[in-house]
């Protein structure tokens, strides 16, 4: 008999039933994109933000001190270099899966034809890397310095054959020797004399103008550094710091155990430096505060922007699925009294009304899941060019969410119902 | 008589018209809300971008500039636009023997240009106290609160350490500032015979470091020390070799602004710090269409929820079409008072949720961005119209369908 009534009323006011489905569709569509989005938009955000350049440098122990004040540059002898074999160590710390780039530099000075000094610069362009989890990662300068304009051919690309013999020249370089794509530059070193071919010209608008860059091997080979690195630039997506994180950024030694735990576990720019400085021998690694303090300003507020904003959709949702549901069965009053007059008990009433509103709850919630979903991914698209992830949480948040908000608006109406007078309802008021 | 038929039917039906008018109220909160947050999140996270330091660079077209010619280009910059700038001029000195590079800036203007510096102490405030960079600090064994007497030996004695400066200098700020150094070393002040005069050129004097900066860059190997300060020790007055200035704007405004001050100061020449710019219109850009983008889709959805409750509020009034129809009103009558009726809550609903969306989005401002947000006058109207024209169509499509019922079937009960 209550199967066959939920039936028909979801039969014969089929209408009315699927206005409530619709409206807890979009309320539950809404929850489900924004809470996507909001879940995500700390990941996305952090990785536009990697155009900034690398977050952490890592330099040799004894030259942090020394290499910008005295000039020990060119005396590899002095022990200031990092080893290149220790490269791939840094995909192996324990937030090896945060780092997203990584690219080892070395400076010789060299001289050109016109007895001109330079600077030359070698690192990993777009260095391919086999890792040993099996993971495949691109890295190097052309996504760390991706503000470079290249204003005459291209960037070196290491796949190609031959690129141990290429150069890119800073446009000062170049319009100082009237280089263009396709010359030939002859580069003298200490040990080594080369002739590169210039296959791309930059503009950076800073001092790396003055300066040419070749791959890692060239470059040594030029002042006789095999396996030596000067510094390392990583790029991490790292958690903004807080007062933790501070604390241990000073001296991790200060911390208590459980504290250490937190810390060593959690994404913060210094425990990746921490963590680097153990697998990199004899190094130093610093955040780069312009880069790593910005990032967590900026992270912050747009998550909390994010917040702000789901919180005002989703009680604009809840209201509205409250008003609709509350509209719907006040208006079945006139059916209510009937069956009261003729003995329907409060309880049974209450029970079949409850059912009818939450099954076309949960059918309207389901549809609305799929398509808030779809909501999130047409944002993720269009916005960063890369899928929204799933959070498995968002199921249950708008689950509860649903069914809290059909409750709540079913309540005052269910009152109201209960305490009809049915001679009342009959007459007609 | 039609108004006060509207109204009496709105005051007699008080509860169900309260559901409808709160699902439009918020509706309209939820548009002027997020319009509002739309069109100020630029600048608002303009200024959060500002965080990364200055995105302009005057450099001098010769030799230096003088700060006449900074204020001159600062001048010509848009009202608001400027959060702050700095002159920096460097020299090198000698502190217990070693060389190192003195930075004289405006300490106030450095603090706004640079908010990501990491400073241990004091900002020094008073003559007589630096700030030195970690490096620095490291090297000499010097903390906050310990005295050293600075050295200044007259410029051309002191090619070596400047040098090997711009070699490392990774950063494009600090770099820039390397290259106007260079030439910057010509002039010689020539002049020798001052009180601690030993030889040529050869002055000291006693300093206090009130803090220590740490920035990860290369700005921790430089002693930074107020103009004055450093004015007084070189007795050279009146040169800036670089000024950082921090402006918030677009990549196109910036453009045209260091276009027009190289042009109309001819000893400056502005320059983008690239890195910064180009960086900042990416991200800022992303981060715009995001929010463009969900508050079309919040918008859509929640004006299909207030036509969808206007809908089920007018439906459930069949009957009262019927009798109406029964006792001779035409259909146009009908439409016209059910509509009058639906608009007047529009507008009542769109009255409240103008202002209550500006509340809302000023809540947000203060909370996410600590500043308040500018109150766009036009908004009010639009608010009002568009829920006007919402709840008028949500009302249309159901009014007509219940026109269309017969009356006798309709008050037969069906």
């Amino acid at each position: 008999m209550f199967f066959r009534l939920i039936r028909g009323a979801m039969f014969r006011q089929r209408r009315k039933m699927l206005m409530i489905a619709f409206t807890i569709a979009l309320g539950s569509s809404l929850a489900t994109a924004m809470l996507s989005v909001v879940f995500d938009v700390g990941d996305k955000v952090n990785q536009e933000l990697k155009t900034y350049g690398a977050n952490i440098t890592v330099v040799p122990k004894q030259a942090s001190v020394l290499n910008d004040l005295y000039d020990v540059e060119g005396s590899p002898d002095s022990g200031a270099y990092l080893r290149e074999d220790e490269l791939g160590k840094i995909k192996t710390i324990f937030w090896a899966f945060n780092i997203v780039d990584y690219a080892p530099f070395v400076n010789v000075s060299a001289s050109l034809d016109d007895g001109s000094s330079v600077t030359a610069v070698g690192s990993w362009f777009n260095h391919h890397m086999e890792l040993p989890t099996g993971e495949q990662l691109d890295a190097g300068m052309n996504s760390l310095r991706s503000w470079w304009e290249i204003t005459d051919g291209k960037w070196i690309d290491e796949s190609r054959e031959g690129s141990e013999n290429e150069v890119m020249a800073g446009i000062h370089v170049a319009e100082r020797l009237g280089l263009a794509a396709g010359d030939t530059l002859h580069v003298t070193g200490t040990s080594a004399e080369k002739d590169l071919t210039v296959v791309g010209v930059y503009d950076s608008g800073g001092s790396e103008d003055d300066q040419i860059y070749m791959s890692l091997d060239t470059a040594q080979a030029l002042d006789d550094m095999d396996g030596c690195v000067s510094s390392i630039e990583v790029s991490a997506l790292t958690t903004p710091d807080n007062e933790l994180a501070a604390k241990a950024a000073k001296n991790p030694q200060s911390l208590t155990i459980a504290q250490y735990e937190t810390w060593y576990c959690t994404a913060y720019v210094s425990s990746i430096c921490y963590q680097i400085q153990e697998v990199i021998t004899d190094s130093v690694a610093s955040a780069v505060r312009q880069v790593a303090d910005s990032e967590g300003a900026i992270l912050n507020k747009t998550q909390l922007l994010m917040i702000l904003i789901t919180a005002l959709s989703l009680v604009g949702a809840a209201l509205g699925i409250c008003n609709l549901v509350t509209a719907s069965v006040i208006e079945r009053s006139g059916e209510i009294g009937l069956m009261k007059a003729i003995g329907a008990y409060n309880g049974s009433i209450t029970g079949l009304v409850l059912t009818e509103i939450s099954l076309t709850a949960i059918l309207g919630g389901i549809a609305g899941f799929a398509a808030g979903f779809g909501f999130a991914q047409i944002i993720g698209n269009t916005v960063f060019g890369s899928a929204i992830t799933m959070r498995p949480v968002v199921i249950p948040i708008v689950a509860v969410l649903v069914i809290l908000v059909t409750l709540a608006g079913s309540i005052p109406a269910i009152r109201m119902l209960l305490g009809l007078e049915p001679a009342e309802v009959l007459h007609g008021r | 008589m039609f108004f006060r038929m509207i109204t009496a039917s709105l005051m007699r039906r008080r509860s169900r018209m309260l559901v409808a008018l709160l699902a439009i109220a918020i509706g309209a909160t939820i548009l002027s809300g997020l319009v509002t947050i739309y069109y100020d999140v630029p600048r608002q996270m303009g200024a959060q971008f500002r965080n990364y330091g200055a995105n302009i660079l005057f450099t001098p077209s010769e030799n230096s500039f003088s700060a006449e010619d900074l204020e001159a280009g600062l001048a010509l910059a848009d009202e608001g636009a400027l959060v702050g700038s700095a002159p920096y001029r460097y020299e090198s000195v000698r502190i217990h023997e070693q060389p190192v590079m003195a930075a004289g800036t405006n300490m106030e203007g450095a603090q706004k240009t640079s908010p990501y510096w990491l400073v241990e102490g004091e900002w020094p405030s008073a003559s007589g106290e630096v700030m030195i960079g970690k490096n620095v600090a490291d090297n000499l064994q010097l903390k906050n609160g310990s005295t050293f007497s600075m050295v200044y030996t007259g410029e051309d004695s002191e090619e070596t350490p400047a040098e090997s400066g711009a070699e490392s200098a990774a950063d494009g700020v600090e770099s820039a500032a390397e290259e106007a150094e260079s030439p910057a070393a010509g002039p010689s002040d020539g002049s020798g015979g001052e009180e601690d005069a030993e030889e040529d050129g050869y002055r000291e004097a006693e300093f206090t470091v009130t803090a220590v900066l740490s920035t990860g860059g290369p700005e921790e190997n430089y002693v930074y020390i107020s103009m004055e300060d450093l004015e007084a020790l070189t007795e050279i007055s009146g040169k800036i070799d670089l000024a950082e200035v921090s402006m918030s704007a677009g990549a196109e405004e910036l453009n045209a602004y260091t276009q027009k001050v190289s042009g109309e100061v001819p000893a400056v020449r502005a320059q983008l710090v690239k890195r910064v710019t180009a960086s900042e219109t990416t991200v800022l850009s992303k981060l715009q269409a995001l929010v463009l983008l969900v508050t079309i889709v919040v918008l859509a959805l929640t004006m299909i929820c207030v036509a969808t409750t206007m809908t089920a509020v007018v439906a459930e009034r069949r009957r009262e079409i019927g009798l109406r129809k029964a006792i001779g009103a035409s259909d146009g009558s009908i439409i016209r008072e059910f509509m009058g009726e639906g608009m007047l809550l529009g507008f009542l609903g769109g009255i409240i949720g103008a202002f209550l969306g500006f509340a809302f989005a000023q809540t947000v401002s203060m909370k996410v961005f600590s500043s308040s947000i500018t109150f766009q006058p036009l908004l009010v109207p639009v608010t009002i119209i568009v829920s006007i024209a919402i709840t008028g169509l949500a009302c249309l499509l159901p009014i007509r369908s219940a026109t269309k019922v017969d009356p006798a079937l309709v008050l037969k009960g069906e």
